[in-house]
């Protein structure tokens, strides 16, 4: 055992240091991390902000070389994730274009698709945005209703999308439809790189729980795509999208260590916030509530090591690591609730009349959308219940 | 970055989990409740045979001077069969007591013995109704010509296998301090009743026991908890291996008992129920391994390390059992399945030398949650 960095992987961190310190947005390492409200400058920021990380050759640093990444190692990725964590960087834009679109293009797309899109969506040019679930298919995707129909040599696409993460902001859409009416449930589906830039295509922002509007109803009327635009197979898109679920779960470095952030944040406000001139963390039963989350937390991360450490040894992840997901989204969630718990009444005041934090209440709030997108928690249970326990199927699936 | 056992200590694993299945599992520990207690004094010829309890033990006195890593797979695999008797308390409780405060003598005459399954050795530390950190023993210490001689009464003592020391708390003028006593100097034993019935408990009596210092006097307290490092760390691994196996039989048996025409397994409210056992598997596992190499490494965070993942486990293993208890139905609820023990055993540990409360109060402590907050930084430095 060994959990100490190397020279060449705390080089790597120094060189990243370096980079973000001249680079983040101006005050931004001051605290000034106030995005843009409107939504036109909130994405030109964003955009702006991927730009910068291209040009510092740290947008993809999981990408191979030869498609302007680093082949960066597990471990590089830790260190990375654990720096932009740090940092508090700004969301990437682009993420489902960086670390799930591009990582399938580059496994099944076609030479051409791979020399339009990758560079394009690298460089934050374009943006992407994942089209799976309806109002209708959500944990089920089999059930999709959405439509595409062969016309001469286009295809027209009907339909609907839900909770599409981006769209209001995305260039092009990973659309899952159903081609053909078929026997299996896997069958008939079709994945399409989709231009949302077209008549066809309205994008119609829901407002969250939490007041934001990050995702979207799509609505696509005689929308138009082409041959060039289908990724792997005709009918055969369910393995595109398995493909893609598959990457999407790099992901977890960074919740694993933003979870950990948020974690000693809520230790802070203990210490500072007082009550008749008691720090809350005096409480024995914050005290004890606390200590219980950091031991749970602090096992994920270790979890989520012994995983990396599998993998390493192994050259592919072992069907462990799709517990992460499950845990981290969760102690999410338990975390936030803890924390509103032990600020008493005046827990309920946020933003700038917040106790301690002024992001803290808003961020229990998102916290329920954690253990929803992505596969909710049940839907997890089930796979790991059966892909890692070999318990039998659900009889719906 | 490596977060994994060696490729020799997965083989060792291999090996004890073989030794394990040769003396039939479980059976062993039903043995106890029957009362033949001599395959208990197999077990530490077995375990001396395999250089089990010379793991710990320095080379000097002939042992193997391994660390606190090399017994996380000896004790995961004596935990997953509830393995009785007193290993935990001699190799990593005893043991790391008189390798840290014996003199060259008392090493000499103890530990080679122990090395070589000659010898095993208890710990009398708690009297009745003074928890587990009294202000004072009532067990007196006077001093003699030749040493000290103990007087008093100590309870809850491990006996299984019959150690041939027993390492006890006595009051002296300087405060509380240990002693090195042989069991034939105790004056009488009582076996206690207890919930679980593969362990022997007993209540000792000393009547002027002729005692040997053991570390510097008044300092007890700091000694025990010290040692207790190594001794939570192992006896994590122990609760790890049984959780372990909890997870393990109630998958199968959820995946061959039928009801409404379909296994068990099939119902969600079974299969997740068996998934959340699972996950906290993985983060015991994961929380054990961590405290058992912050031991090992004598680490700035080894108390962070080992009282976190006491404070987890203890509650995730009775958890555990109670759940595999009800996924289980009827037959959860009978002698006959070995899940009741696993129940047993795991409340038998719960509050052994510290509870969850204890652990997390310490977890919090060294994490320096009660000193005066530093000034904030917006951008934190690891
Ligand atoms: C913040 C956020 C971002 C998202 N972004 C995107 C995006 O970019 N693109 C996209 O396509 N989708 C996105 N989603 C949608 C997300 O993938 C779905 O919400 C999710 O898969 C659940 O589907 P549903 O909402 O239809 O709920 P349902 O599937 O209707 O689930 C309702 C309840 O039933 C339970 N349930 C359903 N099936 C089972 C089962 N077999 N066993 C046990 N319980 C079951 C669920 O766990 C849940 O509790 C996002 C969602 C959120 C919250």
């Amino acid at each position: 055992m060994d959990f100490t960095f190397t020279k060449k992987e705390e080089k790597f961190r120094s060189e990243l240091r370096g980079w973000l310190e001249q680079n983040l947005p101006e005050g931004w390492l001051k605290g000034n991390r106030k995005l843009p409200e409107d939504s036109k400058l909130y994405s030109q920021f964003l955009r702006d902000w991927q730009r910068s990380l291209y040009e510092g050759g740290w947008a993809a640093i999981a990408w191979p070389k030869e498609y302007g990444g680093r082949d960066a190692t597990l471990i590089e990725e830790i260190v990375y994730h654990q720096e932009m964590v740090r940092v508090q960087s700004p969301p990437l834009i682009n993420y489902i274009g960086i670390h799930m679109v591009a990582p399938t293009l580059m496994q099944m797309g076609t030479v051409t698709q791979k020399e339009e899109f990758i560079e394009k969506i690298l460089t934050g040019e374009q943006v992407w945005s994942q089209g799976y679930s309806e109002p209708s298919a959500g944990s089920d995707l089999s059930a999709i209703q959405t439509t595409a129909v062969k016309k001469d040599d286009k295809w027209v696409i009907n339909g609907q999308k839900v909770w599409t993460s981006f769209a209001h902001v995305a260039d092009r859409c990973f659309l899952l439809t159903k081609t053909e009416k078929s026997e299996g449930k896997h069958d008939g589906i079709t994945v399409f790189l989709l231009d949302m830039n077209q008549p066809g295509v309205e994008t119609v922002p829901i407002v969250q729980m939490d007041g934001h509007q990050e995702f979207n109803e799509v609505y696509l009327t005689d929308a138009i795509a082409t041959d060039a635009d289908v990724v792997g197979e005709v009918g055969k898109g369910w393995k595109v999208l398995i493909a893609l679920m598959l990457h999407e779960r790099s992901g977890i470095a960074a919740q694993v260590f933003t979870l950990e952030q948020q974690f000693n944040r809520v230790v802070e406000m203990a210490k500072a916030v007082q009550v008749c001139g008691v720090s809350l963390i005096e409480d024995p039963f914050v005290e004890d509530g606390l200590a219980d989350l950091y031991t749970r937390i602090n096992g994920a991360k270790l979890n989520y090591y012994r995983n990396i450490t599998h993998t390493l040894k192994n050259g592919k992840p072992g069907p462990e690591s799709s517990l992460d997901k499950l845990l981290v989204s969760e102690l999410t969630k338990e975390l936030f609730d803890f924390a509103m718990t032990i600020q008493g009444h005046a827990g309920v005041l946020m933003a700038e009349e917040a106790l301690f934090d002024s992001d803290m209440q808003a961020q229990y709030l998102a916290s329920f959308g954690a253990t929803i997108g992505g596969g909710t928690s049940e839907v997890q249970r089930n796979t790991i219940g059966e892909r890692i326990l070999g318990l039998p199927k659900d009889l719906g699936r | 970055m490596d977060f994994a056992l060696n490729e020799e200590q997965e083989l060792f694993r291999t090996a004890i989990r073989k030794y394990m299945t040769d003396l039939g599992k479980t059976d062993i520990a039903r043995s106890v409740i029957d009362g033949k207690l001599e395959v208990v004094t197999r077990v530490t010829a077995g375990f001396a045979e395999m250089g089990i309890s010379a793991i710990p033990i320095s080379e000097e006195q002939d042992g193997l001077g391994l660390g606190a890593l090399d017994l996380v797979p000896v004790f995961e695999e004596t935990g997953r069969v509830l393995l009785p008797g007193i290993q935990l308390e001699t190799i990593a409780l005893a043991v790391p007591l008189i390798n840290n405060y014996g003199t060259q003598v008392q090493k000499s005459n103890l530990l080679s013995k122990v090395a070589i399954g000659e010898s095993t050795i208890s710990v009398a530390w708690y009297e009745q109704n003074r928890g587990l950190t009294p202000k004072s023993f009532s067990t007196i210490a006077g001093k003699t010509t030749s040493g000290y001689a103990v007087t008093g009464t100590k309870t809850l003592v491990a006996v299984l296998g019959n150690p041939d020391f027993f390492i006890t708390g006595a009051q002296t003028a300087e405060g509380k301090s240990l002693f090195l006593i042989k069991a034939s100097d105790v004056a009488s034993r009582k076996i206690l009743s207890s919930i679980d019935e593969t362990q022997q408990i007993a209540q000792l009596t000393f009547d002027q026991a002729p005692a040997e210092l053991l570390g510097e006097l008044g300092e007890a307290t700091q000694m025990l908890d010290d040692a207790l490092l190594h001794f939570n760390a192992a006896l994590c691994s122990s609760m790890v291996g049984g959780m372990d196996e909890l997870v393990h039989t109630t998958t199968e048996y959820a995946k061959i008992r039928v009801q409404f025409n379909q296994p068990i397994g099939r119902f969600q409210a079974v299969k997740h129920g068996i998934v959340n056992m699972k996950l906290d598997l993985e983060t015991a596992r994961s929380l054990s391994y961590y405290a058992a190499w912050a031991v090992e490494n004598d680490t700035a965070d080894k108390q962070t390390a080992v009282h976190s993942a006491r404070s987890f486990i203890s509650k995730a293993y009775i958890k555990a059992a109670a759940d595999s208890i009800q996924l289980h139905g009827g037959i959860g609820f009978t002698e006959e399945l070995d899940v009741q023990l696993y129940l047993k055993r795991a409340r038998y540990y719960e509050n052994y030398f510290g509870s969850v409360r204890d652990s997390r109060k310490k977890t919090a402590h060294s994490l320096g949650w009660h000193t005066k907050s530093t000034k904030q930084t917006p951008v934190p430095v690891f």
